[in-house]
């Protein structure tokens, strides 16, 4: 059986590997020139932290990999999908991972009469666009916009500026990273960013470029070398669309993530399943792996995928479960503003449903899996997981004589006490003897002993 | 004064065994036919004259009264174990394996070793097992301990050897990655490397679910959910590419494989690895910003990364690591893996495990039996061929093979799923167990055996580091015990074997050299003499006049290339995870105080017998209503076990611990096994833990009874307060958790509580 993929994202890179892993035929036909890499990755490589030879996927050998191929049709009668250059490719499943398109927010003079991009003006999507915003970069720009405050917004300002140039932040809404977190959330990482270096503007909106810079509707003009567009994506549907599926805001799929003609799949950004679409790679990888499953035979459910979302950038810390906007629960919530920090759970019949954290992260590894696994947690337990680790340790005035100073001989404060010198513990004692971690200890108990 | 080692684990301390003069002075338990025998410092390289509490009073079992010095047979009316000759004793083991044998097959005896049997007495164990029973049924209790370690460094490097290097090389290593161990614990002299490596400017890292002895002393420690060793490898991998840490010219020159491991760790970005490890992006990303900047790094597992169903697959992602890094073969650096018994290594060289012959030879390898064949004076087809591994041997007891002996193993105590395995040993026609005392495996036997141990018996080990020892006889064994030898020899001629099964421990040692000679694991040039010498030999060994391999690697892998090879291994996760029924992690280990199953130390009366516990984290006991040593319950698909509560905020709050030398521990774990080293998974399974008297408290689990759950709770509220005293903070409650009164900080009345200290940080309320 052979099996086409439309895209070589992330999505496709999974179930293409997956499936020859299970002896299928794949092929994947990729509209960039790279081999399948890691998107999320992207704004790493341009903050300098990440190896672009590093980001690259891999494939095992056995898929066909075409690069550089679009696909502009699919003929679900022949079972065909035909590719710009109207050659064909026959498949017995297709598969869409197309993945997302970024928007393009309403700006005049972003693009040009040839309609290519304002040279200054940059996307943020692909490996393509990366390398020529670190060109940009590289070349000597100084001054950044970004347009977008939501979480690649946030990363790419964080790289720019740890590539040393003064960052602009332009977001629409009221506060930064407003599809995820509230308004306090959104206040300390704007102060966060500020504290960085970073310049952040909330409720206004970049309407025009000119060569003065981005006219901004507040009446501020940010003179600029760069503007980088972040303001979110779209699925990208065309296709499915002109083919006739069923799409609403993405392709719509089933739990065995199958659109309205059986041998058409979809996953990934572009598929919309339980009415819900997602831009995360999570849910991808686990839509690929159960396809991969049911293309091979097996029977198989989609339900659904918690996601966590996080900032990969440094200094900002950001983790985001769930929808904590609107999913239903009690509130447990911690701000401190002095240190930067907001927290917060929402829980429901004792186990997380949701949470946002800001400026802490100390006791994200539990709280994730609590999150995961759906614990059912004690009445105190969401208070206390928003709490800092353990205090600072008191640190006793004296051993009591009953205290363990010497695991490996077991040997007390006490016993060490009475002994006459160091060499005296050693012998009729042997503490010290063993792992010797209780040297200094002894030493001190000794020295105790002697002026007592 | 005989210079020896100590009876327990693979460290091997030396020690020197003084006949005192006098009877016990100092509570020392002793037989009045005994004198007293003491332990004194020795300067041996190892350990440099440090011991445990456990080697200071490993003479205590000496003389115990729980000793056994006549064989005992179970009486067919009685059903109670009745004393009986030697001679009556093997006759019966004689006669019934015969008779068994004639009726169901060779394999119908199944032979079970230990990782503490001396290398002459597992090697002769094996001859027994392939030339005087000619089953292939036969394996040992190595299997569930070092096992993925074995067979993930045959992969890699083509040999298994615990450290390919002296474990004193550690302190000069720049960055020491412990994996899964708590040598502080569990081998404490082993622990004076990690101050001195400190001292000198190194970097100690432990990777434990616990925040153990050894993390106590480590720089970094990481504790990640248990079973995800391998995601955090990956994770690991990912970031040193990422930063362009992996040296490509070892990789290019030295190994291969690299491509298709780069692919995988291509996938294991931080956050993801957070998310699977509970380990924070953040810490990953330190940790291997720490390896890429060192010089020399070396990384050690132990059974916290091995004994798991990807067991073999973690420490392979580790040794990736440790490759990728261009560290195995570097001075100072590399991969080892801490053996745990006594004789871990050299019980797994010469033939007690099922698909292995003398000197590490694999069983199927025609050169290999050809070799051991002519040394055993025997026609190479007569050899049997593969056996089952140790579990797997133990589950087919009853159906498979219908007799079963037994030297230097508890299995009742250490098997995972051990209601299962203890069934298994029930449903025998004939169990026979070589002991030093009625272990709950000997009290189950037809027959027992007693036999000679450590300090009455001459014998060599194989320590941790590769290195052949030797340990002396200092004393007469008590009247009426035999060593283990003897017992071979006896049965084997009652067999009508005409093979040789030397009694002697040298002579059997002088066979070993000649079966092992031009294997992996070749003693040819080790010598009872060289060992007195030289402070132990290092295998391999292949002449008198070679000087033995203290390091490896320095020049070439032993694979046939003579490159490394990395292994692309994916993280799949524990067999069992929590589900809402059992919703915590269970994860096992040992305590400094006793070894193994307990059947010696737990005897030993200087040594602490507390019992078993069960370790959780304040905010799990508070959710269940658990007090520090009061009971507890756990419980899993297995089997319950009940034992006090011990509330500790070192281990992780998902998880629980409970120490597997006591009946209990391992009626819980699970006996998944590793596809590969068929090692079980005894380090995680999914559990339930509650009171032990579950009506006292609602199912919800939010007790009525305040003073129960008020007592962990508030005392690390307060300490909590403490830390944010000058911030302002505010703490909303679920209005459904409100219970009013129910702590003196959180639980205020109202929705709100605010917290608003004017005074500084770091004060703790008194």
């Amino acid at each position: 059986m052979r099996t086409v993929v439309v895209g070589a994202g992330m999505a496709a890179a999974r179930l293409a590997d997956d499936l020859v892993a299970r002896g299928g035929e794949v092929t994947l036909l990729g509209d960039e020139a790279h081999p399948p890499y890691n998107r999320i990755l992207l704004s790493a490589v341009l903050e300098g932290t990440h190896d672009v030879g590093a980001i690259g996927l891999g494939l095992r050998p056995e898929v066909d990999l075409r690069l550089g191929t679009r696909a502009v049709e699919i003929h679900r009668e022949e079972r065909e999908v035909e590719l710009a250059d109207r050659s064909r490719v026959p498949y017995d499943a297709l598969v869409l991972a197309t993945g997302s398109i970024p928007t393009l927010p309403p700006i005049r003079g972003l693009v040009r009469v040839d309609g290519r991009l304002h040279e200054r003006v940059h996307a943020f999507r692909s490996l393509d666009d990366c390398a020529r915003l670190d060109r940009a970069v590289t070349a000597g720009a100084r001054t950044a916009v970004v347009v977008g405050g939501g979480l690649l917004g946030l990363q790419v300002a964080r790289a720019l500026g740890v590539r040393g140039l003064a960052v602009e932040v332009v977001e629409g809404g009221e506060h930064l990273l407003r599809g995820q977190v509230d308004e306090k959330a959104g206040g300390i990482l704007a102060r966060d960013l500020r504290r960085l270096g970073a310049t952040v503007y909330t409720g206004a909106r970049a309407v025009r470029l000119t060569e003065d810079g981005l006219v901004l509707d507040n009446g501020y003009t940010l003179d600029t070398d760069l503007v980088v567009l972040t303001a979110g994506g779209r699925p990208s549907t065309a296709l499915a669309r002109r083919a006739g599926l069923e799409v609403r805001r993405g392709i719509v799929v089933d739990d065995r993530l199958r659109t309205d003609d059986e041998r058409v799949f979809a996953i990934g950004d572009c598929a919309q399943h339980r009415g819900r679409t997602t831009g995360f790679v999570p849910p991808a990888w686990e839509q690929a792996g159960l396809l991969a499953r049911h293309l091979a035979g097996e029977e198989v459910v989609y339900t659904g995928t918690r996601s966590v979302a996080r900032l990969r950038a440094t200094g900002l810390d950001v983790a985001v479960l769930g929808d904590p906007q609107t999913a239903a629960g009690e509130v447990v919530e911690v701000t401190n503003p002095i240190v930067g920090s907001h927290r917060r759970l929402v829980v429901r019949d004792g186990r997380i449903v949701a949470g946002t954290l800001v400026g802490d992260l100390s006791r994200i590894g539990l709280i994730t899996q609590h999150y995961d696994r759906q614990t059912v947690l004690g009445a105190r337990e969401p208070g206390l997981l928003l709490m800092p680790d353990r205090a600072t340790a008191e640190v006793p005035q004296r051993l009591p004589d009953d205290a363990e100073v010497c695991s490996c001989a077991g040997v007390t404060a006490g016993r060490i006490r009475a002994c006459s010198s160091y060499d005296d513990v050693r012998t009729t004692t042997r503490a010290t003897t063993g792992c010797g971690g209780c040297a200094a200890a002894v030493e001190q108990l000794v020295t105790e002993g002697a002026h007592a | 004064m005989t210079d020896t080692h100590c009876p327990y684990c693979s460290l091997q301390c030396g020690m020197t065994l003084r006949v005192g003069s006098s009877l016990a002075s100092s509570g020392q338990a002793g037989s009045s036919r005994s004198r007293r025998l003491e332990v004194r410092e020795r300067d041996f390289p190892v350990n440099e004259g440090a011991l445990c509490r456990k080697g200071w009073t490993a003479t205590g079992l000496r003389g115990h009264r729980e000793r056994l010095t006549t064989p005992l047979l179970r009486d067919r009316a009685t059903g109670e174990l009745r004393a009986a000759s030697w001679d009556e004793a093997l006759d019966v083991v004689a006669t019934r394996l015969r008779t068994l044998q004639e009726a169901h097959g060779p394999d119908t005896v199944a032979v079970f070793g230990g990782g503490g049997l001396t290398n002459e007495k597992a090697y002769l164990l094996g001859k027994l097992a392939r030339v005087a029973l000619r089953t292939s049924r036969i394996d040992y209790n190595g299997r569930w301990c070092m096992s993925s370690a074995a067979s993930a460094a045959n992969q890699a490097l083509g040999i298994d050897r615990g450290l390919p290097f002296p474990l004193a090389d550690i302190e000069r290593t720049d960055v020491l990655v412990l994996v899964g161990s708590n040598l502080a614990e569990t081998m404490p002299p082993a622990a004076r490397h990690l101050d001195r490596l400190r001292e000198r400017g190194g970097h100690v890292v432990v990777i434990d679910p616990r925040r153990t002895a050894t993390a106590a002393r480590a720089d970094t420690v990481l504790q990640p959910v248990p079973g995800t060793d391998l995601a955090l490898a990956l994770g690991v991998l990912h970031l040193l590419d990422a930063a362009g840490a992996v040296d490509e010219e070892y990789v290019a020159s030295r190994t291969t494989g690299f491509a298709a491991v780069r692919r995988t760790a291509a996938a294991w970005w931080p956050e993801r690895v957070e998310r699977v490890t509970g380990v924070s992006a953040g810490e990953l990303r330190a940790l291997a910003g720490l390896l890429a900047g060192a010089g020399t790094v070396t990384v050690l597992t132990a059974r916290g990364a091995e004994q798991h169903s990807q067991g073999t697959a973690t420490v392979l992602g580790w040794l990736n690591v440790a490759l990728a890094l261009g560290m195995p073969g570097k001075a100072h650096a590399g991969y080892g893996c801490l053996t745990g018994q006594g004789n871990g290594q050299g019980g797994r060289e010469h033939g007690q495990k099922s698909d292995q012959l003398p000197g590490y030879r694999m069983i199927d390898d025609p050169a290999a039996r050809e070799h051991v064949a002519r040394v055993w004076g025997v026609d190479p087809e007569s050899i049997p061929g593969k056996g089952l591994s140790a579990y797997e041997l133990l589950e087919s007891l009853g159906t498979g093979s219908r007799a079963l002996l037994v030297f230097g193993s508890n299995i009742v105590v250490s098997a995972p799923n051990a209601t299962r395995v203890t069934e298994r040993l029930a449903a025998l026609d004939l169990l026979v167990v070589a002991d030093i005392v009625l272990s709950e495996t000997a009290a189950m036997a037809d027959v027992v055996l007693p036999v000679t141990q450590w300090a009455e018996e001459s014998g060599t080990m194989t320590n941790l580091e590769g290195r052949v020892i030797l340990r002396e006889r200092a004393v007469t064994p008590p009247d009426g015990v035999r060593s283990d030898l003897d017992v071979y020899a006896g049965l084997a001629s009652r067999l009508g074997s005409t093979a040789a099964f030397p009694t002697d421990p040298e002579e059997a040692f002088a066979e070993l050299r000649l079966a092992s000679a031009g294997g992996r694991a070749d003693y040819a040039g080790i010598t009872y003499d060289r060992i007195r010498a030289e402070d132990g030999v290092f295998w391999p060994c292949p002449a008198e006049d070679h000087p033995g391999t203290p390091r490896m690697f320095a020049d070439s892998f032993a694979t046939p290339d003579g490159r490394a090879r990395f292994v692309d291994v994916e993280h799949a996760g524990a067999a069992e995870q929590p589900d809402a029924d059992y919703p915590v992690h269970l994860t096992t280990g040992r305590v400094l105080a006793q070894y193994q199953s307990g059947a010696q130390t737990r005897r030993v009366r200087d040594l602490p017998d507390d019992g078993p516990f069960v370790e959780l984290h304040p905010m799990l006991a508070a959710r269940i209503g658990a007090r520090d040593g009061e009971p507890v319950m756990v419980t899993t698909r297995r089997g319950s076990l009940r034992a006090p509560a011990r509330i500790v905020d070192t281990i992780r709050p998902d998880t629980i611990f409970v120490p597997f030398h006591w009946v209990g521990a391992n009626r819980l774990t699970n006996d998944a096994l590793d596809p590969s080293s068929r090692m079980p998974e005894f380090k995680v399974c999914a559990a339930e833990v509650g009171l032990d008297t579950p009506s006292l408290v609602p199912r919800d689990g939010y007790s009525t009874n305040e003073g129960l759950v008020g007592r962990v709770a508030s005392a690390s509220e307060r300490a909590v307060v403490g830390r944010v005293a000058s911030a302002s903070e505010r703490i909303e409650i679920p209005a459904a958790h409100q219970r009013p009164g129910s702590g003196p900080t959180l639980g205020s009345p109202g929705f709100e509580a605010r917290f608003s200290h004017t005074s500084t940080t770091g004060e703790t309320p008194a």
